[in-house]
């Protein structure tokens, strides 16, 4: 186990280094030099900010130097401040002059941003498997036709208009679900019940559009997966031996069928941190996706390169989680089989 | 292959999906003889109107008639589903027929850099391209066949690794074939079906991000009417007109549900062993 995990880290390095060098060919993408495009967008960048822009990804230097530091730069999670936002940092927090603390802008949207896909997933896994092992169990009869319908509007149905419906729906016409931010104004005053069910009213139409298209995606291939698996020999063998089919089918055959999924739920987590911008900017709330849709409407370049570069990395993490999760349930990949 | 098409019209989610996309093409393609109003004319006294006998689909903050916006916005999704994809796709062939066809260090050159490209959140990908450059519709088009041509190189790859072992590829190379004939003449077109799948599947997300970056603004500008940008209206005035919001939606559904019909229906009938992956 341990030489796979060694194994898998050391492959990590060649992908950040691929990272580092495509987030730094975007930044050389703006026509002219990026100091120049920012300051015909942004109407707050002074003289003085284009002059720290220019220190900060060193533009006055040779182009192979400036990849160096920007790469150095990467390694110590140094992202600088923000334009936008009175010179807040973009990543974590350091102390000004007076000693007082100021946050980072990832350091306060990244945990709202990691609950929501968190239970996204939680959704999706908990919706997906039964609706996957129906679908099969039920093959090409009634319950697995209309779940085959879901899944294709599932898939079709794009996010924000939902989104939007479900707002207008649930918030204007019938006031059930509040419809934007994570808190009510009057948060701070509930008891502590009151303030969970605040926030997971808040969440659940946001959770619900950023869940739906992988629940579709996962329910499918559960079925799929469930499909494979049931005309193997083995689960022939178990019903030979008189097993209950419920016994077949939960305990033979939907945890073989189950195995890929930690997969496949790894290679979701990108698409996930990518929908939330849209999820966000929407329901208004301070995560991720909405610093990152803000950030590139004022052009406001550390902040986009930072979240670029944390989305990543975080990406990769999810893939590593996976991969030793998948090592971890199957003894054939980490002894090399597969 | 003649007799295949005629086997994929028997197929109902492949026949319903033609249905639909070949109905949107053609109001597409008509859009300039169906459409009744100018899509760009402002009429101040007819703003936000319900939908009526003159107006089937309403109109919108400006007095702008919204079917006639539909119709041209049509055109929008339409155009830039299709050139982002052929991009994605020829890049795709391209990196996935050498990935395949040289192996050694050209494969493994290849491969790192679909994972890298992988593990950046595509979405976030291209909003940061599009604020370094412009958004514009061409803008669009290339950023989002930039981003999505991982998944075809793969399956390109994949295609000639297995095609390498067979008989008459190793025939031809024992005639002494060049590299270019082996690739285009005797490998890709044996390749073409899982491609098509995958074009067609293509569009389907493209055009569902197309319509989500004219949504936030980032993507085509007004006053060029998009699905997506109709609903960035629609999403203002959501409490006083439904219609604005409601109809533009249907269509992307609409369209994204045809092309995915299409393309699944397609892998059922051209390519019946890969029918559990997407």
């Amino acid at each position: 186990m341990i030489r796979y995990l060694l194994k898998r880290l050391f492959w990590m390095v060649p992908l950040l280094v691929g990272i580092s060098l495509i987030s730094f060919l975007i930044m050389h993408l703006a026509p002219g030099d990026i100091t120049n495009s920012e300051a015909s967008f942004n109407p707050k960048a002074s003289e003085e900010s284009r002059q720290k822009l220019r220190e900060l990804y060193n533009l006055d230097k040779p182009i192979i130097v400036q990849y160096g530091l920007w790469l150095k730069r990467m390694v110590k999670l140094d992202f600088g401040t923000s334009f936008a936002s009175h010179q807040k940092p973009v990543f974590w927090q350091t102390k000004d002059a007076e000693g007082n603390v100021i946050k980072g802008m990832i350091q306060e949207a990244l945990p709202i941003t990691l609950l929501i896909n968190v239970l996204s997933l939680g959704l999706i896994i908990f919706a997906a498997v039964p609706l996957g092992v129906v679908s099969a169990i039920t093959q090409n009869r009634p319950p697995d036709r209309a779940i085959t319908l879901f899944v294709f509007i599932g898939f079709a149905i794009p996010g924000f208009w939902l989104a939007l419906m479900l707002m207008y729906w649930t918030g204007v016409v019938h006031d059930w679900l509040p419809i934007s931010g994570i808190h009510s104004l009057n948060h701070d005053k509930m008891s502590a019940w009151g303030q969970l069910w605040d926030t997971l009213t808040h969440l659940a139409l946001p959770v619900f559009i950023s869940g739906l298209s992988g629940l579709a995606g996962i329910s499918l291939f559960i079925r799929n997966g469930m499909l494979d698996v049931l005309h193997q020999d083995y689960i022939t063998t178990a019903r030979a031996k008189g097993l209950s089919e419920n016994t077949v089918v939960y305990r033979h055959a939907l945890r073989n069928a189950m195995l890929p999924l930690i997969t496949i739920l790894g290679l979701a987590i990108p698409g996930l941190i990518g929908g939330s911008v849209i999820a966000e900017s929407i329901f208004a709330i301070p995560g991720m996706g909405k610093l990152f849709y803000d950030a590139v409407l004022m052009r406001d370049f550390p902040v986009i390169m930072g979240i670029l570069t944390i989305g990543s990395a975080l990406t990769l993490l999810g893939n590593l989680i996976a991969d030793i999760a998948y090592a971890w349930a199957d003894p054939r990949v980490r002894r090399g089989v597969m | 292959m003649p007799n295949k098409w005629r086997q994929a019209l028997r197929n109902p989610l492949a026949l319903s999906g033609f249905i639909i996309i070949f109905g949107i093409l053609l109001l597409a393609i008509l859009a300039p003889f169906i459409a009744p109003y100018d899509a760009n004319a402002i009429d101040v006294k007819a703003i936000l109107l319900p939908p009526s006998l003159q107006h089937p689909m309403g109109t919108d903050g400006l007095g702008r008639d919204v079917f006639s916006r539909m119709l041209f916005g049509a055109r929008i999704s339409l155009l830039v589903g299709i050139v982002a994809v052929g991009i994605a796709t020829s890049i795709g062939i391209f990196l996935g027929a050498i990935s395949g066809y040289y192996r050694g260090w050209v494969d493994v050159v290849i491969m790192r850099l679909v994972d890298v490209m992988l593990s950046i959140p595509t979405f976030f990908l291209i909003l940061a391209v599009i604020a370094f450059l412009t958004p514009s519709i061409w803008n669009i088009m290339i950023v989002i066949g930039l981003t999505s041509w991982m998944g075809v190189t793969r399956l390109v790859r994949a295609e000639f690794l297995s095609l390498r072992g067979r008989e008459f590829v190793m025939a031809s190379e024992t005639l002494g074939a060049r590299d270019f004939r082996m690739i285009f003449i005797h490998m890709l077109p044996n390749s073409l079906t899982p491609i098509m799948v995958s074009f067609v599947l293509g569009v389907a997300s493209a055009v569902l991000v197309e319509s989500g970056l004219s949504f936030l603004g980032l993507g085509v500008q007004a006053p060029q009417a998009s699905w997506g940008n109709i609903l960035t209206d629609g999403k203002e005035y959501i409490q006083f007109a439904w219609w604005l919001s409601l109809f533009p939606g249907v269509a992307i559904l609409l369209t994204v549900l045809g092309y995915n019909l299409l393309g699944e229906g397609l892998r059922d009938v051209l390519d019946p062993r890969a029918n559990n992956t997407r």
